[in-house]
């Protein structure tokens, strides 16, 4: 589960990113976060995949307030979430296999392991025979297929993408959220942050609209923040 | 912490992927470890110049080939003041000659005759007054069978003076330049993982610990500085060795006496120990950085 109370985020003096955000999320829920440039989409995914800290209010993910998890801590929580960006952000000097495994790496599994994991991944968005094949020779439907293999590999509980069919024509991107789509039936909690709407109408989930900062969500009520201390973050392996 | 196996992986998989970079780098440190270097090596030689023995000679007498070295000793130890007469016969000295520039006598290693003059060296005692081995040696010129007679003690402690001003200055020159030559390597190494600066964003969004970040670029940054420097050792030999070709071919009067012998293993081990100094230097401030919560943002 995900909860924002009263979560804002100022750059600098004047610039407010997001202002007294509040929402929550259910597991396994799908969730378009829509609005204009510069609504705060972006920023708001940041806070959730803890590249910045809120200047306000609390986040709260599985259970705990990642808005004041220690900076050790912060690796291991990243590994129960899985991203995907606009840009794909894949390393241009690793393959496929790579690029997926590296994670797996230096969580110390085995080499076999590794393999059947990607293998496995990469069957499920249809890439599997491309294991050796670098970034630079890849269509950018598959590269960003590539990345949401990535994003999946480790079974996250959670699965933020930052406008990930920004780069891709209608179809491309059609294919990219049906993979979203399949990846939320399977239980993982799927939040894509897009400003195109008719993506979010033929795709029916629930949308949470962003505008100058602000949300607009009438179908939420504002909750009052619990008080949550920080425990132990203990890693996966 | 990350596993010995993922870490060479890695540090191998960042020099593959840029080899120019590695290599400009590479030569980028051995030459700037090659300056030191030779001053390194020309103080080396210098230094095997030095006297330092425990009794170091104060006159040399060489005499003639037919005369009686040994009553002509047997005179001189009559002198209260000396403290100690060596007979040098030509064998010695062609010996002595032969282990202290093993280059050059071997190119007189065809001689039927030894080409040295037998000598007498005198120690004098250590309360002799001053100047006591020039008044031996003006006396010892008008004995029979003394071809010359020397005083080798002022050229001698003048000698000692100037080397060691010339190896304090070489030692202050060498330790500046070194500092130089790290400082060089360690921006080259810095400009070379700058490359994957993005790289090192995206593993950190995807849960890599910073070790496991960092280690790889480390042990790459040091390999990359300790084969810079082993590099230098190299072109150092070659210069040594085009030296002594040279100057064999012909032989300068000052220059062929310097230059003959290489650095000694301990000495030369230490160019690609400051090599791989300087490389993790650079690469622990290229990313020492550690990752905060605001400064983040990937391009």
């Amino acid at each position: 589960m995900i909860q924002l109370f009263g979560v804002s985020k100022k750059y600098g003096t004047f610039r407010d990113a997001l202002i007294d955000v509040s929402f929550r999320i259910e597991p396994g829920e799908f969730v378009f976060l829509t609005g204009p440039s510069g609504a705060g989409k972006s920023t708001l995914l940041r806070l959730l995949f803890l590249e910045e800290p809120p200047t306000a209010g609390q986040i709260i993910v599985n259970g705990r307030n990642i808005g004041v998890l220690p900076q050790g801590q912060i690796p291991y929580l990243r590994r129960t979430m899985g991203v995907v960006f606009q840009d794909f952000k894949l390393i241009g000097r690793k393959t496929v296999f790579e690029n997926i495994a590296f994670v797996q790496n230096v969580l110390g599994l085995s080499r076999v392991e590794q393999k059947r994991r990607a293998y496995h991944v990469l069957k499920r968005v249809g890439l599997h025979h491309l294991m050796n094949a670098y970034p630079n020779e890849l269509s950018g439907g598959e590269q960003q297929r590539v990345a949401i293999a990535r994003a999946i590999v480790n079974e996250p509980t959670v699965l933020l993408a930052d406008e990930p069919t920004g780069n891709l024509d209608p179809v491309l991107a059609e294919e990219i959220m049906r993979l979203f789509v399949e990846i939320n039936i399977r239980g993982t909690t799927v939040v894509v942050a897009t400003h195109d709407l008719e993506m979010i109408r033929r795709t029916g989930k629930r949308t949470l609209t962003l505008e100058r900062g602000h949300l607009h969500d009438p179908d939420r009520v504002r909750e009052s923040a619990p008080i949550v201390r920080e425990a132990p973050f203990l890693p996966a392996h | 912490m990350p596993r010995p196996r993922y870490v060479f992986g890695e540090a191998w998989s960042v020099a593959r992927s840029s080899p120019r970079q590695t290599a400009a780098a590479i030569t980028l440190i051995a030459l700037a470890l090659y300056v030191p270097g030779l001053l390194a090596l020309v103080s080396h030689n210098l230094g095997r110049l030095a006297v330092t023995e425990a009794d170091p000679t104060a006159v040399v007498l060489t005499l003639d080939a037919k005369a009686d070295i040994h009553a002509t000793a047997s005179k001189l130890q009559t002198d209260a003041r000396i403290k100690l007469v060596r007979i040098v016969g030509s064998d010695a000295a062609f010996e002595r000659f032969r282990r202290a520039y093993p280059d050059l006598g071997a190119a007189l290693a065809d001689l039927k005759e030894a080409p040295f003059p037998p000598s007498i060296e005198v120690v004098l005692r250590p309360d002799a007054p001053a100047k006591t081995g020039a008044e031996i040696a003006a006396a010892a010129r008008l004995w029979p069978g003394v071809e010359s007679a020397e005083s080798e003690e002022e050229f001698s402690r003048r000698f000692r003076d100037a080397l060691a001003l010339v190896r304090n200055a070489g030692l202050f020159l060498g330790a500046v330049l070194t500092l130089a030559a790290i400082l060089s390597v360690a921006s080259a190494v810095r400009l070379a993982l700058d490359l994957h600066r993005d790289e090192v964003g995206i593993m950190r969004l995807m849960g890599a610990t910073e070790s496991a970040i960092r280690a790889p670029f480390w042990l790459y940054a040091t390999v990359e500085g300790f084969v810079g420097g082993g590099l230098a050792v190299g072109l150092l030999y070659a210069t040594y060795r085009f030296a002594t070709h040279w100057l064999s071919r012909d032989p300068h009067p000052v220059l062929a006496v310097l230059w003959v012998g290489f650095l000694t293993l301990p000495t030369a081990l230490l160019l690609p120990a400051a090599g791989a100094a300087a490389g993790l230097v650079g690469s622990l401030l290229s990313l020492g950085k550690k990752q905060t919560r605001r400064a983040t943002r990937i391009a």
